[in-house]
């Protein structure tokens, strides 16, 4: 069938989905000699199709996938125009995979859109491709647009990584510049070339016969030599031949011209549309992909989508895009020649053809074509607005590549004439950690706003308050960042006729950059607020990575926030970051840290050290200095907790390092130095110890850990007393919040009171510490005093925490209180929190009735709950229980 | 990799059209025989090498590329300006 019937034959093909015998409805010959040859080639893991325009590669996979779906998985990825963003051509690869109907859908392009590098992708793409159950067949066609030499490497690792049940077909015009040797090398490639893509006579005649042309066996001959059977020309010369009054007279003209054959053809082709038709495909030429919305919108006139449809029933060089044919594009030699033909012709239009097309993608969502096209058109002010509109919403939503991406379609120093694209160019700069070139792009655009007219200017001032914000709190600035809040908050509540989705995604951002400081800055309550509000604001603007990052720096323990509370706060950000597919970003390593932190605070060092190996992976490339002094301070903790001084002091002056690196104080900065100081102390470094103490100063409330490494100090010197009396510095201040530094004090005092010979005030200090340290399970300063000997000191009747008491010198002798017993528990049945009550009194010497009436219930409730106790942790006896319930970590009491 | 401008003769089987000749801005085209022959100065290998991509996108077939060997007394005042071919 050719385009005379492609009318009927689109419409059954659209009303049966689009899914009829489609090589037939769209007038292809089923070349079942190249099918099999296909078939035979992917015997092999890796085919290579390598030939010229229009030689017929992609009709011979478009016919292949259509006829192996049921058999196979195939993936179909066709590569862009000059696609020069290898992250954007994984996650074509990623969602063709995914789901081939809505690829082109903006909506699903959104998700898609996390900041995952090149190396990620290609992993997702690895193990997405392994799950599936049946062979999956990965076609990439149009190989040769694939312009980014990262993408082209990653792809070289990803054939040499496949599964051994995946295919991978590659189709381009010229052959790939990819190392395939060991392939080859292991005979595990096949190639199909031009030559074997020639049409040979008899398929010549075959087609014709399918287009119901007539033609002499010597017109035949005489096509077929003078396009050397190539598809493409033989295709244009069958459109010309449909219908054709004298189709023999066609082919002596044609090959009696010695005009190159696809110009000829394309000519005659175009000429032979009717007018409508021909200013159509002219027009719409100039957009790498169009629907009918935007051909229409292109030539002027409507029922484009009915030729577009049309067209491609008759195999005329437009391609549709998705299994609904809503998009299409134009192959691209015909694209090419139409192109060419329309700046020849129609110069005049040329531009605001861009413009129109421009309009249309920025209104859909398109933004880089839309850029793509205004600077086509020649605007380029208009250009740098719409980047400078949107690279707000990319760094929202974590796709801060993208910025880059579109600022590289500008000349080099176009920044220096668009204050909109010195904010792009300074939000870039941000993003790669290049504080000082980011503040110089700003101060540019700082200065081109003041010429602004005052709409504009506004604009401007609110986006550079946006841009400052996002620096001050990067190195910590604190005034300055309640400064530039301010400043926002001013702007948004002035102007209500923004656009809500702009104010509030605006004022998300405020939150979370003021959150952020004040986390650093110690003002807890301020920022769980702040943080909080603009989570919630984010989760109801759809902003999952604005989300993500508030969340991720709420997992901080206050006077409000317990440590349990705070370390499941962590882990529920980290849980929110997976299901967004976010959890690979480096904002994720407050995140990471906190959980370590809180872990290793409980004592649980091998739970820590597995969320800090991953708070490392995610934060090594960018990794700011607030977030590094985190990671540097808990991996000391992790360190000084197992004795492993040396290293410890390292991580405590990376920490020291990164913090000198802030402008602002940091909440964090008294605890680093103690640390520091302490392990001085402990490795006999005394006069470095001092000197890191030296001229600290703080408010009183801040400076528990400062005197308690002077604590350190004093004993090291041999001044208990000394230390005893420094100690009652911290001592003396009942705590907020977590007793993190009251807890050691108690410890530290214990011990210089051993040494003073004072065993029953040592045994108050550590009673004192167990009680603290009880309602967050704060094991960890045990771990870093030598609590064992203090403890020993306490008789064991003599503590209202025995089982705390046991836990710690459990992970005294070197066992560690991890958490994996207690995984295994959540896989048991959970103990209810009232057999939790009663389970703490079964290790004391109280009855049952003693402990019901303890418990203000009833002997049998009691009675009820330790069968259940016993029952659930496999326990014959009283004290089995006990036994079974100290291994799960049961019995200490917890805060939360 | 020689960066100097160079004088290219490249020749393309069949007779090249109008509007495929005008994404040749910077080549004169003349025919010989049944080919057609394009010839420019060429700033550097990269708009050579853009010349062949046109040629590959719009299925010519190429045929003979060559570099003019430049008389090195006379290389500046031979060869015209670029955009307007000789």
């Amino acid at each position: 069938m050719t385009q005379v019937t492609g009318r009927d034959a689109s419409m059954t093909s659209l009303q049966k989905g689009g899914s009829t015998d489609a090589s037939v409805a769209r007038g292809l010959l089923d070349r079942e000699d190249l099918l099999r040859l296909l078939d035979r080639a992917l015997a092999k893991r890796v085919t290579v199709i390598s030939a010229s325009p229009g030689s017929g590669k992609t009709s011979l996979l478009r016919a292949w996938a259509e006829r192996s779906t049921d058999r196979r998985r195939v993936v179909f990825v066709s590569v862009d125009r000059d696609e020069q963003n290898a992250e954007r051509f994984w996650r074509t690869v990623l969602e063709a995979n995914r789901r081939p109907e809505h690829s082109l859908d903006p909506e699903t392009q959104r998700e898609l859109n996390a900041a995952l590098d090149g190396d990620q992708l290609v992993a997702r793409v690895v193990s997405q491709v392994a799950e599936q159950p049946e062979p999956v067949v990965l076609i990439i066609d149009d190989l040769h647009e694939l312009k980014s030499a990262d993408a082209l490497a990653q792809l070289e690792r990803l054939l040499a990584t496949l599964p051994s049940s995946v295919r991978a077909v590659l189709s381009s015009r010229r052959d790939p510049p990819i190392r395939l040797h060991q392939l080859r090398l292991a005979d595990e490639i096949a190639e199909i070339r031009a030559g074997d893509l020639r049409f040979t006579e008899r398929e010549t005649r075959q087609l014709l016969a399918a287009s119901e042309i007539t033609l002499s066996d010597a017109g035949v001959a005489a096509l077929h030599q003078r396009t050397e059977g190539w598809a493409a020309g033989l295709r244009l010369a069958v459109i010309s031949l449909s219908g054709h009054p004298d189709p023999e007279r066609f082919v002596a003209e044609f090959s009696g011209t010695d005009r190159a054959v696809g110009e000829y053809l394309v000519a005659e082709m175009l000429e032979r549309q009717p007018a409508e038709v021909q200013s159509m495909l002219l027009r719409t030429s100039l957009v790498d992909l169009l629907n009918s919305e935007l051909a229409d919108l292109l030539a002027g006139r409507s029922g484009s989508e009915q030729l577009l449809l049309e067209l491609e029933d008759a195999n005329a060089f437009v391609v549709s895009l998705d299994a609904q044919r809503t998009w299409f594009r134009y192959h691209q030699l015909l694209g090419d020649f139409l192109r060419l033909e329309l700046r020849r012709t129609l110069a005049d239009e040329v531009p605001d053809l861009h413009r129109r097309a421009a309009r249309w993608f920025a209104d859909h969502g398109f933004v880089v074509e839309a850029v793509r096209h205004t600077l086509a058109a020649g605007d380029r002010p208009d250009a740098a607005r719409l980047v400078a509109e949107h690279s707000f919403k990319w760094v929202l939503d974590g796709q801060a590549g993208t910025i880059g991406a579109v600022l590289q379609a500008f000349p080099e120093g176009a920044s220096a004439d668009h204050p909109d694209l010195a904010l792009a160019q300074a939000a870039n700069e941000l993003n790669q950690g290049r504080l000082e070139e980011a503040a110089a792009q700003l101060a540019l655009a700082e200065s081109q706003a003041r010429n602004a007219p005052p709409a504009r200017r506004r604009r401007l001032a609110v986006a550079i308050a946006s841009l400052r914000l996002a620096m001050a709190r990067r190195s910590g600035q604190f005034s300055e960042v309640i400064e530039q809040v301010n400043q926002l908050d001013a702007s948004i509540a002035d102007n209500p006729s923004d656009p809500i989705s702009m104010s509030s995604e605006l004022r998300g951002v405020a939150l979370l950059n003021l959150g952020i400081v004040e986390t650093w800055s110690g003002r807890l309550a301020d920022a769980e607020r702040h943080l909080s509000e603009g989570a919630t604001l984010a989760h109801t603007i759809g902003r999952p990575f604005l989300e993500v990052a508030c969340r991720a720096h709420l997992g901080f323990p206050s006077r409000l926030v317990s440590v349990a509370a705070a370390r499941e706060r962590g882990l529920h950000a980290i849980a929110l970051a997976e299901q967004h597919g976010l959890e690979d970003r480096p904002i994720l390593a407050r995140a990471f840290g906190a959980v370590a932190g809180m872990a290793i605070w409980m004592g649980e060092f091998e739970e820590g050290e597995r969320w800090l190996r991953r708070a490392w992976e995610v934060g090594q490339a960018h990794v700011e200095p607030a977030p590094a002094l985190l990671l540097h301070l808990v991996t000391g903790m992790l360190h000084a907790g197992r004795g492993q001084q040396q290293s410890a002091l390292e991580e405590f002056a990376a920490a020291e390092h990164s913090r000198s690196l802030l402008t602002g104080v940091h909440a964090l900065a008294p605890r680093i130095a103690g640390r520091l100081a302490t392990t001085q102390t402990r490795l006999g470094m005394l006069d470095e110890a001092r000197a890191t103490l030296g001229g600290f100063s703080g408010p009183h409330e801040r400076m528990g850990a400062i005197y308690n490494a002077r604590a350190v100090i004093s004993m090291a010197e041999g001044d208990p007393a000394a230390a005893v009396d420094v100690l009652r510095e911290v001592r003396d201040i009942p705590p907020v919040g977590p007793a993190f530094t009251l807890v050691e004090a108690h410890l530290l005092a214990g011990t210089a009171h051993l040494h003073l010979g004072d065993r029953s005030a040592a045994a108050g200090a550590a009673e004192a510490a167990l009680a603290a340290a009880e309602p967050d399970r704060l094991i960890f300063p045990f771990a870093m005093t030598e609590a064992a000997e203090l403890l020993d000191a306490l008789p064991r009747h003599e503590t209202s925490h025995g089982a705390l008491r046991a836990d710690i010198l459990d992970l005294l002798r070197g066992a560690d209180a991890t958490s994996t017993d207690r995984q295994r528990l959540t896989q048991q049945d959970e103990l209810s929190p009232s057999e939790l009550r009663v389970l703490r009194y079964l290790p004391t010497n109280l009855t049952r009735p003693e402990i019901a009436r303890e418990l203000d219930v009833s002997a049998n409730t009691v009675k009820t709950h330790i069968r259940s106790i016993y029952a659930k942790l496999g326990a014959r006896d009283r004290s089995s229980a006990v036994r079974r319930a100290r291994e799960l970590r049961l019995l200490s009491a917890s805060r939360s | 990799m020689p960066t100097a401008p160079g004088l290219y003769t490249i020749r393309i089987k069949g007779r090249v059209g109008a509007t495929a000749l005008s994404s040749f801005p910077a080549m004169a085209s003349e025919m010989s025989g049944s080919e057609t022959v394009l010839t420019g100065l060429l700033e550097d290998q990269s708009a050579l090498f853009g010349v062949l991509a046109q040629i590959e996108a719009l299925g010519l077939e190429l045929l003979e590329l060559r570099l003019i060997p430049a008389r090195s007394t006379a290389r500046e005042s031979s060869y015209g300006h670029p955009s307007t071919g000789m």
